[in-house]
Parts: structure tokens; C-alpha cells; sequence
């Protein structure tokens, strides 16, 4: 591919690095805008005999169908020898660091703004019968403006074509629902509509609802809030491949946990968290629940937590940097672990 | 293929225009006529057929790879890059954006040899000469080329739907769809968008089952004089088929295109080209095939 292509993008910083990419901060030199240039690695030579990279293929090739205010633009493509890098809209920070970072408050407003651009994201996505498999803080990007994109569509996937099986071994074990941890085959827009559930748990209470350490921990852990589903609960269950019985936990109110969180709010938490993926509500029934209209009205734009730097930053500069960042006024001190809303 | 079609880059891009695609032709056309030009489209498509069907991969796959290889040619001459090499690239990458998953490198090359002798010796000459590298470079350009488009629909699936809307006790369903296997040796697939080409071919069977579904397609709104001009070039494919020995005359057409050096290290240039190193060009101009039979 020619070189005026890639000698357009000036590089500026380097943002990260992935498993399978490295992604730097550039210019866009033709258009002066900034961008996240990710340059996918070649990998092992095992992996170079591939050909073009299979998940940078699949962000290729759904991305160039997409387009949507909560859906990561994908700018340009271009290769030099035998590399490929993608051209993204540049994000200044993304949810992980966002609910990391301790001296940002997140109000009900802030969290029902950023739940409610997820969820018009996945609307869009699944309305195009596409399964994201990889919802979790990290991937939902969060710009200066406070609009939110849903990120890295190297896992996602058509859905509803002549059915053949899929892998069970997709979206970050804490955000996995309870399906595909019984190694469900055959699953639909349910996985993502879960894990946004754990998003949105995760936004009340800074932590994971479910950090499990294993895929056992992880049911186990679930089913210590939900209660260990019977029959009744979830018909199909026990027609799942990797079934077993758990010991019976009672069922948590929702409430006892996220004590602060408003009845609206709750129903929505719930009915994302059920159990039977053919009961937990699609991201339009989602939309339509109450708390997406009662109030408080969702934060907009420059109201919503302002991202003081960038968005993937080596572990120990992240420390160092974790201080000064972000830092609103009248803001210090407050350690939000749980939120009195 | 799921998605929304009308805001496809299928739709939005690649429903090319007839003249636009007559025009980057020009080029090809200097050295072999329009009907060699089809013959050549029509013995790749083979060619990808056979090796889709040696490889084991879905009939979605093979087709997906058969439109990338007429995209490719849309916008580049024959003698850009080799299209003995961009048949088994297409296949390569078509296997990957279709998820059916990485053919290995030795397999395909193994496949393309084995191919090539056993079904092709007729239009070969000597052993297949691309490597691995041949195919992982020629990838990009073809990726480029595209840019960057790669998700296809393709006709069968609102043929399905049509034809269980038509009552499927009509039984057209198999005939319609081995015309639309048909079409991908046209240019259909690059001028109009599936769903037209899926009712061009059920019109085609009707015909020839004799079926009485006027009714039914008078309540279509759609523009007829598309689907005509479908069936129009489908059905000249079928006259031509009549009179066409492959075996005999393809060898003599690829020897009139200009081979690409064997390791293309710069990008395909595109459009026009300068050489004129053959006389064949009395037919450049003439007007494509209009053998309506109706």
C-alpha cells in the first residue's frame, strides 16, 4: 500500500499496548485531526502465515459497515510491508479508568448517561444482528466530550444467520453470563446485554459485582446474588453442555447491595441480570424502562467527569499520573466506593 | 449475511455503473475482445470454484471469493496482478471474512497445485508457480483495492424468501438458485444489488417451468426493466455456453494478456496502461451482449 498513507499519520504518543496491537496517539496530517492509529502486530511466524490478522479483519470488515454516534469510527486502513494498522477516532479515556480513578465522583446523572450511550451502541449493533462478545469498562472509550463509543470489535460476530455453533470462550470472564459459563453453543444478544449489567453494577459500586477467579468462581459468585436458579427460574438450564448443580444460594435483593440506588435504576439492574438469557430484556425493552426517562435526566457532554489524559498508559506512569488527573474541583478526597445517591 | 443492505457498503459502494466498469475495462479490452474478456471472468470463477470445492469450504465462501476476484478486476487490468495468483488470494481471504477460518498455507498451495494440474492442464502450462508470500502480499492489495468493503450479500437468501412467499409447492426454489450460481460468471453481481438478481432468476425459472406467477410479480415494486436487463445477460451467458469449448480456446485467450512480473513488489497500478502489444482490439468498443430471448 502506497506511502503517502502511511507516512499521513505523525505520530504523537504511544497510547498502549495489547495483546495483539500497539496503539499510538497521531496526527492526522491531511486533516490536522487527532487519532488512535492501531498497528497490529505480526505476532509469531506461526501467526504471520495467517495473513491478515483475523481480528483486526473482523473490526475491519464490521466497522466499514457501522456508523453510529456510540459506535468507534474506524477512519482508515493502511499496511506497510507486511503490517496493517487501523485508523480510529482518537478517546481520551475509556470506563475502566473512569471507575478506577477515586477522586471522580459519578453521580446518577453521569452513570445513567453513560449506561444509556451503551445501550444505544448495542441497540444499533444488535438491530444489525451483530454480537459485540467483549463488553466490559475496559472497551466502552469515553472522549473529551463525554460521548461514549463502544470499542475493539475483534471478537464480535454475526448473529442469526443459519445457526452454527460459536465459542463459549468469549467476553472477559467477569462480565461472561451465566450461558456461556455453562458452555452455551448457541446464544444471542443476552451475553451482551449481562455483561452491560455488570457495567452498570459496576458504575454504583467502583468494583467488579462479580470478580470470579475461575469460570466455576465466577457462577458461583452470580448465583450468590441471584440465588442458584431452580427450573422454574430458568427452563433450559440443565440442557446447557457444561450443566452442573450448585449448592443452593439464597436469593440478595438487588437493593441490599447497591443501597443507594434508586427503584428505576434497580428494575433496569435486574431485568439485565436475569438469569434466563430468554428473559433478560434486549437493549431496546432496556431503553424503554423507566429510569431512562424518569429523573434525573442523563448528564450531557461537558458535565459528565472531564478525562484529564490518556486513555491507555503504561501501568507504573498510570500510578504516577493517577494523582493529578481528572481532578475536579471541590472533588478532593472523596473516595468513591459507594455512592450515597 | 445479516446486517442492514441499504446502508451496506455493498449497496452504498459496489452496485457499480455498467459504464464506469466498461471504462476501466478499456484497458483489457485493447488486447482481447469483450466476449474473451467474459470467458476469461467465467474460466476464474471456475478455477475458484474448484478450489473452493478441493479446500472443503462453503458454497458462501467460494462466492464471496468469486465477487472479491470481479471487484479486484473492476478497477485494475488482467495484467496488474496475476489472476492465477488473486483466485486462490480471494478464496484466502473470503475464508477468513466468512469465519470459516484460516486455510493453512501449504494446504492452499498444495490445492492450487494439484488444481491446476489435474483440472486445468488445458490452460496451464507447467507447474503453478506462487508461493505463500505470492498470496500474503497480493492479500493487502486485494484488501486495498476493495477498500477495505468486504462484507457481500448475495442473492439466495431473499431468493429463499421469495420463493416461500411465491408458495413453495411451485418448487422453483432449485432451479432459481443454480441461475444465481450462474450469474457469478456475469457481470450481474457487480451491477445490481441481490435482491433484483434473486427476482431476475426466480423470473427465469417461472419461464422455463412455465409456472403462471404474473399476479405475483405484478405486485412487486420494482423496476422491471432492471430484472430484464439481468435476465438479458444471464441469458446471453447461456447462448454463449452453446457454441464455447473452454478446454480448446482458453489457453489461446490468457496467452494474449500481458503476464505481471512473477513477484509484484509495488502496488497494482491501476487503471489505463500504455501497452498496445496486440492487435486484438477490433471489438473494444462493441456493445455488450444483447442476445434478449424472451
Amino acid at each position: 500500500m502506497s506511502e503517502e498513507r502511511v507516512n499521513r499519520y505523525e505520530k504523537i504518543d504511544f497510547l498502549g499496548e495489547g495483546q495483539f496491537a500497539t496503539v499510538y496517539k497521531a496526527r492526522d496530517t491531511k486533516t490536522d485531526r487527532i487519532v488512535a492509529v492501531k498497528k497490529i502486530k505480526i505476532g509469531t511466524r506461526a501467526e504471520a502465515a495467517d495473513g491478515i490478522n483475523r481480528t483486526a479483519l473482523r473490526e475491519i470488515k464490521l466497522l466499514q459497515e457501522l456508523e453510529h454516534a456510540n459506535i468507534i469510527g474506524l477512519l482508515d486502513v493502511f499496511g506497510q510491508k507486511s503490517n496493517i494498522s487501523l485508523v480510529f477516532d482518537f478517546m481520551e479515556t475509556d470506563l475502566e479508568i473512569i471507575i478506577k480513578d477515586t477522586n471522580i465522583v459519578l453521580t446518577p446523572p453521569h452513570i445513567k448517561s453513560y449506561v444509556l450511550q451503551t445501550l444505544l451502541g448495542l441497540e444499533y449493533l444488535h438491530a444489525h444482528w451483530i454480537l459485540h462478545r467483549d463488553m466490559k469498562p475496559n472497551n466502552l472509550l469515553v472522549n473529551e466530550q463525554g460521548v461514549l463509543k463502544i470499542g475493539d470489535f475483534g471478537l464480535a460476530k454475526f448473529f442469526g444467520s443459519p445457526s452454527r455453533p460459536y465459542s463459549h470462550q468469549v467476553v472477559t470472564r467477569w462480565y461472561r453470563c451465566p450461558e456461556l459459563l455453562y458452555g452455551a453453543r448457541y446464544y444471542g444478544t443476552g451475553v451482551d446485554i449481562w455483561a452491560v449489567g455488570c457495567i452498570l453494577a459496576e458504575l454504583l459500586i467502583r468494583v467488579p459485582l462479580f470478580p470470579g477467579d475461575s469460570d466455576l468462581d465466577q457462577l458461583s459468585r452470580i448465583f450468590q446474588v441471584t440465588g442458584t436458579p431452580t427450573t422454574e427460574d430458568w427452563p433450559e438450564m440443565k440442557a446447557l453442555p457444561d450443566y452442573i448443580q450448585f449448592k443452593e444460594y439464597p436469593r440478595q435483593p438487588l437493593k441490599d447491595i447497591f443501597i443507594a440506588a434508586s427503584e428505576d435504576l434497580l428494575e433496569v439492574l435486574e431485568s439485565m441480570l436475569c438469569l434466563d438469557p430468554l428473559r433478560r430484556c434486549t437493549a431496546k425493552e432496556g431503553l424503554q424502562m423507566n429510569y431512562f426517562s424518569n429523573k434525573p435526566p442523563p448528564s450531557c457532554g461537558s458535565q459528565l467527569p472531564q478525562p484529564g489524559s490518556n486513555k491507555i498508559i503504561p501501568k507504573e506512569q498510570e500510578r504516577q499520573k493517577a494523582g493529578i488527573k481528572r481532578k475536579q474541583p471541590g472533588d478532593q478526597g472523596v473516595l468513591a466506593k459507594r455512592l450515597l445517591f | 449475511m445479516a446486517g442492514n443492505f441499504w446502508q451496506s457498503s455493498h449497496y452504498q459502494q459496489w452496485v457499480l455503473d455498467k459504464q464506469d466498469l466498461m471504462r476501466e475495462r478499456q484497458a483489457d479490452l485493447k488486447v482481447i475482445t469483450e466476449d474473451e474478456y467474459q470467458k476469461v471472468m467465467i474460466f476464474f470463477s471456475n478455477f475458484i470454484q474448484a478450489l473452493g470445492e478441493q479446500l472443503k469450504v462453503r458454497q458462501q465462501v467460494i462466492a464471496t471469493a468469486t465477487i472479491y476476484f470481479k471487484r479486484f478486476y473492476a478497477r485494475n487490468s488482467l495484467k496488474c496482478i496475476d489472476p492465477w495468483l488473486m483466485a486462490p488470494t480471494c478464496i484466502f481471504l473470503a475464508s477468513k471474512v466468512e469465519e470459516f477460518g484460516v486455510i493453512s498455507n501449504s494446504r492452499l498451495i498444495t490445492t492450487c497445485q494439484t488444481v491446476v494440474k489435474n483440472k486445468f492442464p488445458h490452460a496451464f502450462n507447467g507447474d503453478y508457480p506462487y508461493r505463500i508470500q505470492n498470496v500474503l502480499e497480493c492479500e493487502f492489495y486485494l484488501l486495498e483495492m476493495m477498500d477495505c468493503c468486504l462484507i457481500l450479500y448475495q442473492p439466495y437468501r431473499p431468493l429463499t424468501q421469495f420463493c416461500n412467499d411465491l408458495k413453495p409447492e411451485n418448487d422453483l426454489l432449485p432451479l432459481s438458485w443454480r441461475i444465481v450460481n450462474d450469474s457469478l460468471r456475469t457481470d450481474v453481481p457487480l451491477l445490481y444489488p441481490p435482491y433484483l438478481i434473486a427476482i431476475a432468476c426466480l423470473h427465469m425459472a417461472c419461464v422455463i417451468k412455465q409456472k403462471d406467477v404474473k399476479q405475483w410479480f405484478a405486485e412487486l415494486s420494482v423496476d422491471m426493466d432492471k430484472i430484464l436487463e439481468i435476465s438479458r445477460q444471464i441469458l446471453a451467458l447461456y447462448e454463449m455456453w452453446k457454441t464455447y469449448d473452454e478446454k480448446k480456446e482458453i489457453a489461446g485467450i490468457l496467452s494474449k494478456i500481458p503476464k505481471p512480473k512473477l513477484n509484484p513488489s509495488r502496488p497494482p497500478s491501476t487503471g489505463a496502461n500504455n501497452q498496445e502489444n496486440n492487435s486484438q482490439n477490433s471489438s473494444a468498443s462493441q456493445s455488450t451482449q444483447q442476445t434478449t430471448k424472451h
